[in-house]
């Protein structure tokens, strides 16, 4: 099946993130496809690249980066979302003039259309906020 | 047409309260995060009729200690058995 | 249950939009009705239906400027600028909360508790917060 993701919630605040990433794992394991990951709202946090956590702690960030790497999955931050929260792609820094980025190149900045076109063209979408 | 809800926030948020609302009878309702706290006390789990299905997620449950309280009317699952039931449904509805 | 990655929806799909959150406090009401708004750019199938809290977004005479915000009132008068005109509200959550159907902005429709389980039934996705 095709399945696409969106995610609310900023990481380590709540745990939604991480059950996110496990579902998203899980599903890729099973053989189903991940149309799209949609980072909306706090969940653009989740591309963040400019982050730092102790060594026995989990880097959420780089997880989902890794996933998306490994999977070759489309992963879109929503660009709203993104400029405010200083979620910034490579186009976007330059764009602005606010020097580097702050998001993993895995992940695209695009606009909400591209959570719709998750929804038509995806058998489930699951939302973790 | 039936529909997977998911609920991942303990009984004071009210989030089971407004999910029951709106249920239809052949739906399911998995309880992930904070939510398994519903599964282990009849006070936080209200009367649901029947054909609802309800499950619990295992590696919430090991967190937190919870696994062993659980009542008989929640089927434990792990995430793959969640991927396996949002197929088996027709969408999923988080409340968060 | 595995199924052909090719099964793929009808382009026209029916998306349910379900506002539980009072506006303001959180940005839940703006997050949902930006959804809501890419969604009938897109010409899709949509329901808009106000729930539990997300009832007091529809008070008449909000003032967002008062605390440095645009008022959310407003934005939702727009819904039906946007082709959305299935916009629903539960009776039973303004009865709770003590809300007359007076008070709220024009152009809603009550429905009961089992409407609005019908309409998540027939739709294709749910998007609900």
């Amino acid at each position: 099946m095709k399945f696409s993701i969106v995610i609310y919630a900023a990481p380590y605040s709540t745990e939604s993130a991480a059950t996110a990433l496990r579902f998203a794992e899980t599903l890729i394991q099973q053989g189903h496809v991940l149309y799209r990951l949609f980072f909306f709202g706090d969940g653009v946090h989740n591309a963040s690249k400019l982050t730092v956590v102790a060594q026995d702690e989990i880097n959420l960030q780089l997880q989902w980066s890794k996933l998306i790497e490994e999977h070759d999955i489309d992963s879109v931050i929503c660009v709203s979302s993104a400029l405010r929260r200083g979620v910034l792609d490579q186009t976007e820094a330059e764009r602005h003039e606010l020097g580097t980025a702050s998001a993993y190149e895995s992940s695209e900045v695009a606009g909400l259309g591209q959570l719709i076109d998750a929804a038509l063209h995806s058998d489930r979408v699951v939302n973790f906020g | 047409m039936s529909c997977l809800h998911t609920i991942n926030r303990s009984p004071d948020s009210k989030l089971l309260e407004s999910c029951l609302k709106v249920i239809n009878a052949d739906d399911a309702i998995l309880f992930i995060e904070d939510g398994v706290y519903h599964c282990f006390s009849l006070s936080n789990l209200p009367s649901i009729i029947e054909t609802v299905k309800l499950y619990g997620l295992r590696e919430d449950m090991l967190a937190r200690a919870t696994l062993s309280k659980t009542m008989d009317r929640v089927e434990v699952i792990d995430t793959a058995r969640f991927v396996e039931l949002s197929c088996e449904h027709d969408k999923v509805v988080s409340w968060f | 249950m595995t199924e052909n990655a090719n099964t793929a929806k009808p382009i026209k799909s029916r998306i349910t939009f379900i506002s539980r959150s009072a506006p303001y406090g959180n940005n839940r009401a703006n997050l949902c009705l930006d959804m809501a708004l890419a969604c009938a750019v897109f010409e899709q199938d949509v329901n808009y239906v106000f729930l539990d809290d997300g009832i007091y977004q529809l008070l008449k005479g909000q003032d967002g400027a008062a605390i440095q915000n645009k008022t959310l009132g407003n934005a939702l008068e727009t819904l039906a600028l946007y082709g959305i005109e299935n916009v629903y509200v539960d009776q039973q959550s303004l009865k709770a909360r003590g809300i007359d159907a007076a008070e709220l902005l024009p152009s809603m429709q009550l429905i009961e508790n089992d409407a609005v389980s019908k309409l998540i039934e027939n739709s294709d996705t749910v998007f609900n917060l």
